[in-house]
């Protein structure tokens, strides 16, 4: 009869102390975080019912603050994504060195910190070499977009070979592929190696050699 | 009997193997990272000693491990200084150069930075818009330019400058426009037609 009393009393109790804790001064979180790389317009990003733009920054890649207008209750579960990407970076998500932080439950941490990076897309450039029979050819993109000696076919074809270079090239960005070394005996020259990059990979950079001049 | 020969002929050769380690036959590494070490020419010494000439890594990224050859021991003091730099490199310095060695040591961070050179060249006749690349790195040249210049290349480094894009009635033709940088670059010409 005593502990029947008790139990009722223990609920009551209980029930007052939790409404004492809350109403409307619950904790809440807000859903913020940081992307790295936009450089174009059009990436949009969703959570919990709620959709945001993200306009890039002034400075082409620069860190963006981004935050939902909502704010989320503890136990809240959110799940960030990209509802789309920014145009010609179809390559977006948590950084290679960072622990993903984009999908989580509000209130595990004392503050939602996301961090995101988008990177524009990039392709391979190429094409054929044909009548390579010379050692030591070698062909580069510029100063910084990669070189590359290209190896005599074994055994010898007069058929195209196809090649690539060692780097890939962003849109946007343009290429010069040309040679600093023209392979023994024999005088190489490149046809279509410069032009900006668009969406798909280059394959018309094509190289013939002939016998060098005597 | 035999056996206690045995023995002693393999504590002589053990001493032999262990001095011929050298320095100070100790039992740690003293290393670190380098980066920017493209080429051989690299020379580091410990507390003014014999020299370790550092091959460049590998990779050909010019980033990398180091070790000295010789080991050191528990408390040494150890001092990495720079003693000589490869031909392609305007200067190396080291982070964490001294210390005692509590156990291997591996922080040792050596930078060297690459020197790098002016690209530039001639115009003639421009007498409209051109644009010239050098793969990424892209320059306009509006009607009447004479000259251009391009960003600083590293030292060894490749350039391939061409046209991206010819001025409307013109056709304009590069030449020395591609080698391997060894100094400044100055003799790039380009000249237009009609």
């Amino acid at each position: 009869m005593k502990s029947s009393l008790i139990r009722p009393a223990l609920a009551l109790a209980l029930a007052a102390g939790l409404a004492g804790c809350g109403g409307s001064d619950k904790a809440e979180f807000t859903v913020k975080g940081t992307i790295a790389g936009i450089v174009y317009p059009g990436a949009v990003l969703t959570t919990n019912g709620m959709e945001i733009a993200i306009a890039p920054p002034a400075t082409p890649g620069a860190l963006v603050n981004f935050e939902f207008p909502n704010k989320l209750e503890y136990g809240d579960v959110y799940n960030v994504q990209f509802k789309s990407f920014p145009e010609h970076q179809r390559n977006c998500g948590t950084p290679t060195n960072v622990i993903p932080n984009f999908n989580d439950t509000a209130g595990r941490l004392a503050e939602i910190n996301i961090t995101l990076q988008c990177s524009v897309n990039e392709y391979v450039i190429g094409g054929t070499i044909t009548g390579l029979t010379g050692s030591g050819l070698q062909i580069a993109n510029g100063s910084t977009g990669g070189q590359g000696e290209i190896a005599v076919p074994n055994p010898p074809t007069t058929t195209p070979i196809p090649y690539s270079l060692p780097a890939r090239v962003p849109y946007g960005t343009s290429y010069s592929v040309a040679i600093i070394k023209q392979p023994a005996g024999q005088v190489c020259t490149v046809a279509n190696g410069t032009d900006v990059m668009r969406e798909a990979d280059v394959t018309n950079i094509n190289i013939t050699c002939v016998a060098a001049p005597s | 009997m035999k056996s206690s020969y045995l023995r002693a002929g393999a504590a002589l050769a053990c001493a032999v193997a262990l001095s011929a380690c050298g320095g100070s036959d100790g039992q740690l590494y003293l290393g670190g990272q380098i980066s920017g070490v493209t080429k051989a020419g690299l020379v580091l010494t410990n507390n003014g000693g014999s020299d370790y000439a550092v091959p460049p890594p590998p990779t050909g990224t010019g980033a990398g491990e180091f070790y000295f050859p010789n080991l050191i021991s528990t408390d040494d003091r150890y001092n990495v200084e720079v003693k000589a730099t490869p031909d392609n490199v305007s200067k190396c310095t080291i982070e964490n150069p001294s210390g005692r060695a509590a156990y291997h040591v591996y922080t040792v961070y050596v930078t060297c930075l690459l020197k790098t050179h002016p690209l530039s060249g001639s115009v003639g006749n421009l007498k409209g818009t051109l644009e010239l690349v050098n793969g990424s790195d892209r320059v306009v040249l509006e009607a009447g330019a004479t000259s251009f210049n391009f960003k600083e290349v590293a030292q060894d480094s490749p350039y391939t400058i061409s046209v991206l894009r010819q001025p409307a009635d013109q056709t304009c033709a590069v030449a020395n426009g591609s080698g391997v940088v060894g100094g400044p670059v100055s003799n790039v010409s380009v000249t237009c037609t009609p």
